[in-house]
């Protein structure tokens, strides 16, 4: 915008000209990516596209010559009012060859065009040929990266042009009703020629009148005159005060050419006059007075290198102002990856309006989540996952996929059943990609040890336990949230273990055949000194361990308003320390046998009560809701956060029971922690080695057990946590037994 | 009138059928032509569909204000200071280019007749696409829209609400700006900025009831427009208010409209 400041002196004063800046729309890009892939391929041959400029821009907008995704349709129509440019364009199949090509003979090609429209006389017929571009492109499609670089060629004077009076504006120059007769002239030239814009025209005047023509009508329009005064009228896309736009530059070499060098009539042209024909509108009211008329006197042309193409410039700079090309990365909005991106972080946005306005977005994807299991649950956890935008889901399995899979577990297809079958977790991982580019998913292939199932066969074996025991720490250390999706009861005890220790936030589903449940493990407070007992308050501490103290609490407050960290764990409720498979005794071992619809219920289930507890201040901290809390103000934006989800899909039913942390649970007790902590693999080793008793024996099961039976006293008093649930079963007249563990 | 349809039937929906929609962007497009407001009906190529379509740039949308230039200045300065810190990618192979000292030779184009330009501030000019487009399912028309920089990069939406100038983005922050999602343009296929139609019948409902409570005919699109152009700063001035008529009632509809009478804009 800034034009050079010119020199005062009038008379040593050069024309100067205010160059196209190109300017592309994002559909060209598109366009050009279609046509590369769909009809030139590896055709590098030039191709004709179409380019328009404007002269209706408000001041300190740049001269553009605008290429929209019609550029390639060379015979469509151009906006109203603009002025179209045809060009050619040169698309390179390698960075290289655009480097390489000759960008001197390129632009003397299309100049000696333009100076042989000029020669022969086509010019002046249709001065439209006066104005061209070319454009030299690249595309790498595998970045999105595209190279371009515009040329606008223009023919020079050697010595520049001098102007005689400098630019003023229409409204210094002309009258109102010049100004008028101007405007109907242009308008009239336009419908003669069908057109709404015209480049360029010759205008003369009177103080009563303007009349406007073509430039081919020179002869009968001036022939009267034989003035040595010339005005020639350029529709100017240029906005500066002080500088016409490019466009006029060929027409001055076309005006020199033709009309400078005496004709029959010994007619010479002495001054040029300019007018700059802008026409801008404003909410619906035209004006054209802010076009810019000025006088220049053109140089004789040198008639012995008539016949020779004169200099010409063009190559439009780069954004550093430098003679280079310019690049342009459009991965974000063509790379099929980057928009899958954008478009589910955005669709994500739109359920903060109005329905979750607080909907914290970005606690829920970049929470890193840890599925151990892939099967029916895994698969329908993670697929949620991916709906809530979680970008890092790591998958652990030790099962290859059946053919029964498929059907039940939707990361899965019946090809990945062949040939005995791909690793679950990888398979998994790989198919989430698939689904959506975006998210970072890792498949671990790792069997998890568990309590009564010794690893002591052999060093080999050993090793191994440990190996996977450190792996699996590992990868708990480096995610948020746990999710505890096994088949079995007891390999979830490491997990549960581990997870406790590093206070990390575990959801635990396991289904039954048409009962499920969902629940977040309490989370431990952050390791301090004196909280020695964890299960219950601290005023009675010394007693907490005994059975009868909670019957001395009211009902109310073992349900209600439990805080996270006395939440119980899923093995808090067990009497028997994991291990012994063989019993039908857990929900777990019937997953196989479960209504085909409860995995997905409970695995959508399980992400969205994760998803509630970030939602929450507190986290994994949150008071745990019960299903009495349903018509209470709920403390998420989202609702209510639960401890436990139980379903029952034969009465299409849930009930949200909260239970608290066991004193003797074996897997989240301090006692089991403190062993784990203290003595990492050697105390794990021995609780896969040994029998179930090892941890009832460490908890004081066992002698929970003994107290229990000596006292005969059954069900009722015995065993609280039991009890609880005993409780609740009654209360909610859910009496089934699959509920107790014992 | 047409939009709330059948009188009687209040609850019914305020919906808009495609014919209305066409028979009014008819209205609406001969009020741009006499405005010059630059809005054009655009058919798709091998389809009978088509959409309005008009194009703006950047510093034109906060012109109304007192002072356009010195805020045109911040506004553009913003936007180019975004491009400094690397959003527009510099060209990455510049070493080799500029070791290509062949290059430099000839076409050094400083002939002593271009004027300077300063490139910054082009850079800075943002190019704004409106679309205007029927929605099937929504009976609603939409509003997609993108906006790009002069190299036809289009920007995210995060730029995009950069762009916005500082007075208008604490009044939008509250507004509809978190309705606006990102979608494949349902004719070409390109990645678009959508307002998303789930509420437009809501807001165009107690506008249209009223209308029709006042024996006032209402143009659908103008008064849709209205309301959602200024979100995503498309200027709509206040003559398509006054000056454009709702299609008439009883006219005889063959359903052709804009389509035929096709300004090449």
């Amino acid at each position: 915008m800034a034009a050079v400041s010119v020199d005062k002196d009038c008379a040593d004063q050069k024309l100067q000209f205010a160059p196209f800046s190109s300017a592309l729309e994002a559909g060209f890009w598109h366009q050009l990516t279609q046509k590369k892939l769909n009809d030139y391929r590896l055709d590098e041959s030039p191709k004709n596209i179409k380019g328009y400029y404007y002269n209706g821009d408000p001041v300190g907008l740049p001269t553009r010559l605008t290429l929209e995704f019609s550029a390639f349709e060379v015979d469509g129509p151009t906006p109203v009012r603009c002025c179209p440019v045809t060009g050619t364009l040169f698309n390179t199949n390698t960075l290289e060859a655009f480097k390489t090509s000759d960008k001197k003979a390129l632009l003397e090609q299309q100049a000696k065009e333009i100076w042989d429209a000029i020669q022969s006389g086509a010019a002046l017929d249709d001065p439209s040929l006066l104005c061209r571009f070319l454009l030299l492109t690249y595309a790498d499609l595998k970045k999105y990266h595209y190279f371009y670089w515009f040329c606008f060629p223009a023919l020079c004077f050697s010595d520049g042009i001098k102007i005689l009076k400098e630019p003023a504006t229409l409204e210094q120059i002309f009258s109102p009703r010049q100004t008028a007769a101007l405007q109907s002239g242009y308008d009239r030239l336009c419908s003669e020629t069908g057109t709404s814009a015209v480049p360029y025209f010759l205008v003369k005047y009177t103080e009563e009148d303007v009349e406007v023509a073509q430039l081919r009508d020179w002869d009968s329009f001036d022939n009267a005159r034989r003035t040595i005064y010339v005005t020639v009228g350029v529709y100017d896309p240029c906005t500066l005060p002080q500088h016409p736009g490019w466009p006029l530059r060929n027409l001055l070499f076309l005006i020199a050419c033709k009309w400078y060098v005496p004709k029959a009539t010994g007619f010479l042209l002495d001054v040029l006059e300019v007018v700059c024909f802008r026409d801008r509108t404003l909410q619906g009211s035209r004006n054209i007075q802010h076009s810019i008329v000025f006088q220049v006197k053109l140089p004789l042309p040198d008639l012995s290198l008539n016949a020779v193409c004169p200099k010409s410039v063009g190559w439009e700079k780069n954004p550093k102002g430098a003679m280079g090309p310019r690049m342009v990365n459009l991965s974000e909005c063509m790379d099929p990856k980057r928009l899958a991106e954008s478009s589910v972080d955005l669709n994500l946005k739109l359920m903060r309006w109005r329905l979750v306005p607080s909907l914290n977005l970005d606690k829920v994807t970049s929470t890193k989540c840890l599925l151990l299991g892939a099967g029916t649950l895994g698969c329908n956890v993670a697929r949620t996952l991916m709906g809530w935008g979680v970008r890092h889901i790591t998958l652990v399995d030790n099962a290859k996929i059946s053919y029964s899979n498929p059907v039940r577990q939707p990361l899965y297809e019946f090809e990945d059943c062949l040939g005995g079958g791909k690793a679950k977790a990888p398979a998994a991982a790989d198919r989430l990609v698939k689904i959506f580019p975006g998210v970072v998913a890792e498949g671990h292939v790792m069997s998890i040890p568990m309590p009564g199932h010794p690893v002591n066969f052999s060093e080999g074996t050993m090793a191994q336990a440990r190996k996977d025991v450190e792996h699996l720490e590992k990868l708990i250390s480096e995610h948020d949230v746990i999710f505890l999706l096994m088949d079995t009861r007891e390999s979830r005890w490491l997990p549960t273990v581990i997870a406790a220790s590093k206070r990390k936030l575990v959801v635990n589903s396991a289904l039954g055949f048409d009962t499920f449940v969902v629940m977040r493990h309490g989370l431990k407070k952050p390791c301090e000194p004196d909280d020695s007992s964890p299960s219950v308050s601290s005023s009675t501490s010394s007693s907490s361990s005994t059975p009868a103290e909670p019957a001395q609490l009211p009902a109310a407050s073992l349900f209600s308003n439990i805080p996270g960290h006395r939440l119980g764990c899923y093995f808090c409720n067990d009497v028997v320390a994991p291990g012994d498979s063989t019993r039908d005794r857990t929900l777990d071992q019937q997953c196989t046998v479960s209504r085909p619809g409860l995995a997905m219920i409970a695995g959508a289930l399980a992400v969205e009560l994760m998803v509630s507890i970030l939602q929450h201040s507190e986290g994994g901290y949150a008071v745990a809701s019960s299903s009495d809390d349903r018509m209470n103000e709920p403390p998420t934006s989202l609702g209510l956060v639960p401890h436990q989800i139980r379903g029952f899909l034969s009465r299409f039913d849930n009930v949200l029971p909260a239970s608290l942390a066991f004193d003797k649970c074996t897997a989240c007790s301090q006692i089991v922690l403190d062993s784990y902590e203290k003595g990492g693999f050697n105390f794990l080793s021995k609780v896969f080695n040994s029998s179930h008793s090892f941890l009832e024996d460490l908890t004081g099961l066992t002698q929970l057990h003994q107290e229990t039976q000596n006292a005969e006293v059954c069900m009722r008093t015995a065993i609280y946590t039991a009890a609880y649930t005993l409780q609740y079963i009654v209360q909610h007249k859910h009496c089934n037994t699959h509920y107790l563990y014992m | 009138m047409i939009a709330c349809g059948h009188s009687n039937d209040q609850m019914s929906s305020c919906v808009l059928d495609e014919e209305t929609f066409c028979r009014c962007c008819q209205l609406f497009l001969e009020h741009s032509h006499s405005l010059c407001d630059g809005w054009s009906w655009q058919l798709v190529k091998g389809s009978e569909e088509g959409y309005l379509r008009k194009v703006a740039l950047g510093n034109v949308r906060i012109r109304t204000s007192s002072n356009p230039n010195q805020i045109t200045d911040q506004y553009i300065q913003g936007a180019s200071s975004d491009q400094r810190q690397g959003r527009t990618s510099p060209f990455t192979p510049h070493k080799e280019n500029d070791d290509d000292h062949n290059d430099e030779q000839y076409y050094d184009d400083d002939d002593g007749a271009v004027c300077c330009m300063q490139d910054s501030r082009s850079s800075g000019v943002i190019q704004y696409e409106y679309h205007i487009l029927y929605s099937y399912s929504y009976q609603t028309p939409v509003l997609y829209f993108r906006a790009s920089t002069l190299e036809g990069r289009s920007l995210s939406l995060e730029e995009v609400w950069d762009g916005v100038h500082p007075n208008y983005r604490q009044r939008l922050q509250h507004g509809p700006w978190d309705t606006i999602t990102q979608q494949e343009h349902p004719l070409l296929g390109q990645s678009f900025f959508v307002l998303h139609p789930c509420r437009t019948e809501e807001f165009m409902r107690p506008v249209l009831q009223a209308a029709l409570e006042e024996h006032r005919q209402v143009n659908y699109v103008v008064t849709w427009l209205s309301v959602v152009g200024p979100v995503v700063g498309l200027d709509v001035p206040l003559s398509y208010c006054t000056k454009v008529p709702a299609p008439s009632h009883t006219s005889p509809s063959p359903l052709q409209p804009p389509a035929l009478q096709t300004q090449p804009d």
